[in-house]
């Protein structure tokens, strides 16, 4: 099936200063995620997967080669430009979900949208859309304390969602959840991706990592093999649905 | 939610931290403002206390500062004459200050005199009963202190000694006065007791009459923008008396109490910095504990101005509400001061050395609130510069 590519990433290397030896933890990773695709990274710890979400995603930048999104190399970019980029191209699903807990579910959801110069009524409308779509919207008035983990990260993927990004990034979504609360979260992811929304999921988890189109799998920082997308698990890119 | 909305909801989340530093900061603004009105009270104070009555300028016997020691100057009526005859002038009147005793049945009370030319006086309001007239010569003026101590009200007699020579205590001369009325003097300290009569009474108490000595002469110019200009004519046309407006005795007051300005800016400075560490070690603390938090903000695009923006509406509003707070405090604390202050001994109870002014408030307000911002800045460098991909890696181990 041929996609849109959304992200190219080619021949990324990443080495981190220790002492006074390098540690390579990437070591030449190409990927190309088409519009529409659900791709999880799986593998050990220490296998760069990480690393490699976070240069994708221009939280950190590459020893070597490039990453594209949507055709824009963000090697080229200002900090001021990549940081636009990440608002509004990209969301962040993070392990530890990191929401403001001084701010209810809908606040934490109006952020990105806040910074990105959404007005106060249509912010606060859509932020209620889209905590409906993950099924909280009777939660919405609650602080992000007052949420349970897998309602906390249900809230992280709203945030994620907030400037309808062209590539949703998530790091371990299902780390910090019990197994029940787990399937809550790849029962969302799946319907997201069936939505329209392009996913890259960085996981140890195998039932997670199995319900994507394509796997990944990474040791030693390079790609040890990727598994082709089933035809039962990858849908093709659609018109989104509300509100995404 | 606005920077200022998601601020306060910050600060409120370690809300004992919080109330601490906002004490702290008010502790330290309230001695800030103290500071501030008293380095500029004092000299403000004076000046008003010396206009009171609206006389610019004083002659004094050279070499001294009015009431500043017992000497005296000579020819005083001959050259108050002269002053009078200058159309430059509005009014002229000589003053002898004097310490002299008074008659409490069977005892003797210490008294200051006060020795007036009542159409040109300069030194008290009337409260109570009648003014004293140019040729009354059986009047006395009284303040409350000196009232008390003579057991007198308004149409009592009363009577004046002369200070006592040791060696000829009979000699002393003694004046029988009728009390016109209550006054009180606008430079007396609390508790003073005056009494006040024409000048020529006071100097018959004071020489037995043989002299026409006075303390020195007040002088008010017709226009008070001319008053140096007159004083400095004044000055070459009376060469053997010392001639100050009041511009000059500010000046020397000033110079006096220089070591009060210093005090004041040293203990100004000092709560100053207190109050910017405050917010300072607050701020880097609640930024270090934030570091994930302000990682992932950054990751999901939130931009570095506005994390900065964040941490400085933080300092600003700690700054803002620990300063309001201080106001108050320092409002009290410098009318308490002042209290202590003004109570001792040789100051006029006019005298204040703590002034609340708008301009004295602002300063403090303004000072304190750049000083706020000032101290966000480091910990909103750090917030700024915090490295997303490295914080967020050490996040999750």
């Amino acid at each position: 099936m041929s996609t849109l590519p959304v992200l190219i990433g080619r021949d990324l290397c990443k080495d981190y200063p220790m002492n006074e030896a390098a540690v390579h933890a990437l070591r030449g990773v190409s990927l190309e995620v088409g519009a529409g695709e659900y791709v999880a990274i799986a593998g050990p710890s220490g296998s760069g997967k990480s690393t490699l979400l976070q240069l994708i995603g221009g939280i950190d930048s590459p020893s070597s080669g490039t990453v594209e999104i949507l055709g824009t190399r963000l090697n080229e970019l200002s900090d001021r430009d990549l940081t636009r980029l990440r608002l509004t191209r990209l969301g962040f699903v993070f392990q530890r979900f990191h929401l403001l807990p001084v701010l209810s579910a809908r606040e934490n959801v109006e952020l990105p949208m806040a910074e990105a110069g959404v007005r106060g009524k249509e912010r606060r409308n859509r932020a209620l859309e889209l905590l409906a779509y993950v099924g909280l919207e009777h939660r919405a008035a609650h602080r992000a304390t007052q949420l349970s983990g897998g309602e906390m990260q249900r809230v992280a993927i709203a945030r994620a969602l907030a400037n309808r990004p062209a590539l949703l990034l998530a790091d371990e979504p299902t780390g910090e959840l019990d197994a029940a609360t787990g399937d809550e979260i790849l029962t969302l992811f799946r319907r997201l991706n069936r939505d329209g929304t392009t996913l890259v999921v960085v996981t140890h988890d195998e039932r997670l990592a199995a319900q994507a189109g394509r796997i990944v799998h990474m040791l030693d920082g390079r790609i040890q093999k990727a598994e082709e997308p089933s035809q039962a698990a990858v849908s093709p890119p659609r018109r989104p649905a509300a509100p995404l | 939610m606005s920077g200022l909305g998601l601020s306060m909801k910050s600060l409120r989340r370690h809300r004992l931290r919080t109330v601490l530093a906002i004490i702290g900061i008010a502790i330290s603004a309230a001695m800030l403002l103290d500071m501030v009105m008293l380095s500029g009270g004092i000299e403000k104070t004076f000046a008003e206390l010396l206009m009171a009555k609206g006389y610019q300028i004083r002659l004094s016997p050279k070499g001294t500062l009015p009431f500043d020691t017992e000497a005296t100057l000579s020819a005083a009526a001959r050259t108050v004459e002269t002053l009078r005859g200058d159309q430059t002038i509005e009014a002229a009147g000589a003053v002898l200050g004097t310490s002299l005793y008074g008659q409490a049945e069977d005892s003797l009370v210490t008294l200051f005199g006060y020795g007036i030319q009542p159409e040109a006086q300069g030194l008290y309001w009337l409260q109570q009963g009648s003014d004293l007239s140019p040729g009354d010569t059986t009047g006395v003026l009284l303040s409350a202190a000196a009232a008390s101590l003579l057991e007198s009200i308004i149409g009592d007699t009363v009577t004046l000694v002369s200070r006592l020579d040791p060696q000829v205590v009979a000699g002393a001369v003694s004046r029988e006065m009728v009390v016109r009325g209550l006054v009180r003097w606008v430079y007396d300290y609390r508790g003073q007791p005056s009494v006040g009569t024409v000048l020529p009474v006071m100097q018959a108490i004071a020489y037995g009459g043989r002299e026409d000595r006075a303390s020195l002469i007040l002088v008010k110019a017709r226009d008070d923008h001319a008053a140096a200009g007159v004083a400095a004519r004044l000055r070459q046309e009376f060469p053997r008396l010392e001639v100050y407006s009041v511009a000059d005795l500010v000046l020397f007051f000033k110079q006096r109490l220089v070591y009060f300005r210093q005090l004041s800016y040293i203990l100004g400075s000092i709560s100053l910095i207190v109050s910017v560490l405050l917010i300072a070690t607050l701020l880097t603390i609640t930024v270090n504990e934030r570091l994930g938090e302000i990682a992932t903000l950054r990751a999901i695009g939130i931009g570095r101005s506005t994390i900065v923006r964040q941490i400085l509406i933080e300092g600003a509003v700690l700054t803002g509400i620990g300063a309001a707070l201080g106001m108050v405090l320092g409002l009290g604390t410098a009318r308490y001061l002042d209290s202590i202050l003004t109570s001792f001994p040789g100051l006029p109870a006019a005298f204040s050395f703590f002034v609340p002014r708008r301009e004295s408030l602002a300063t403090a307000g303004l000072v304190l609130l750049l000083s706020g911002s000032l101290a966000g800045l480091y910990p909103a460098w750090l917030a700024a510069r915090a490295p997303i991909a490295a914080t967020l890696r050490s996040e999750a181990t």
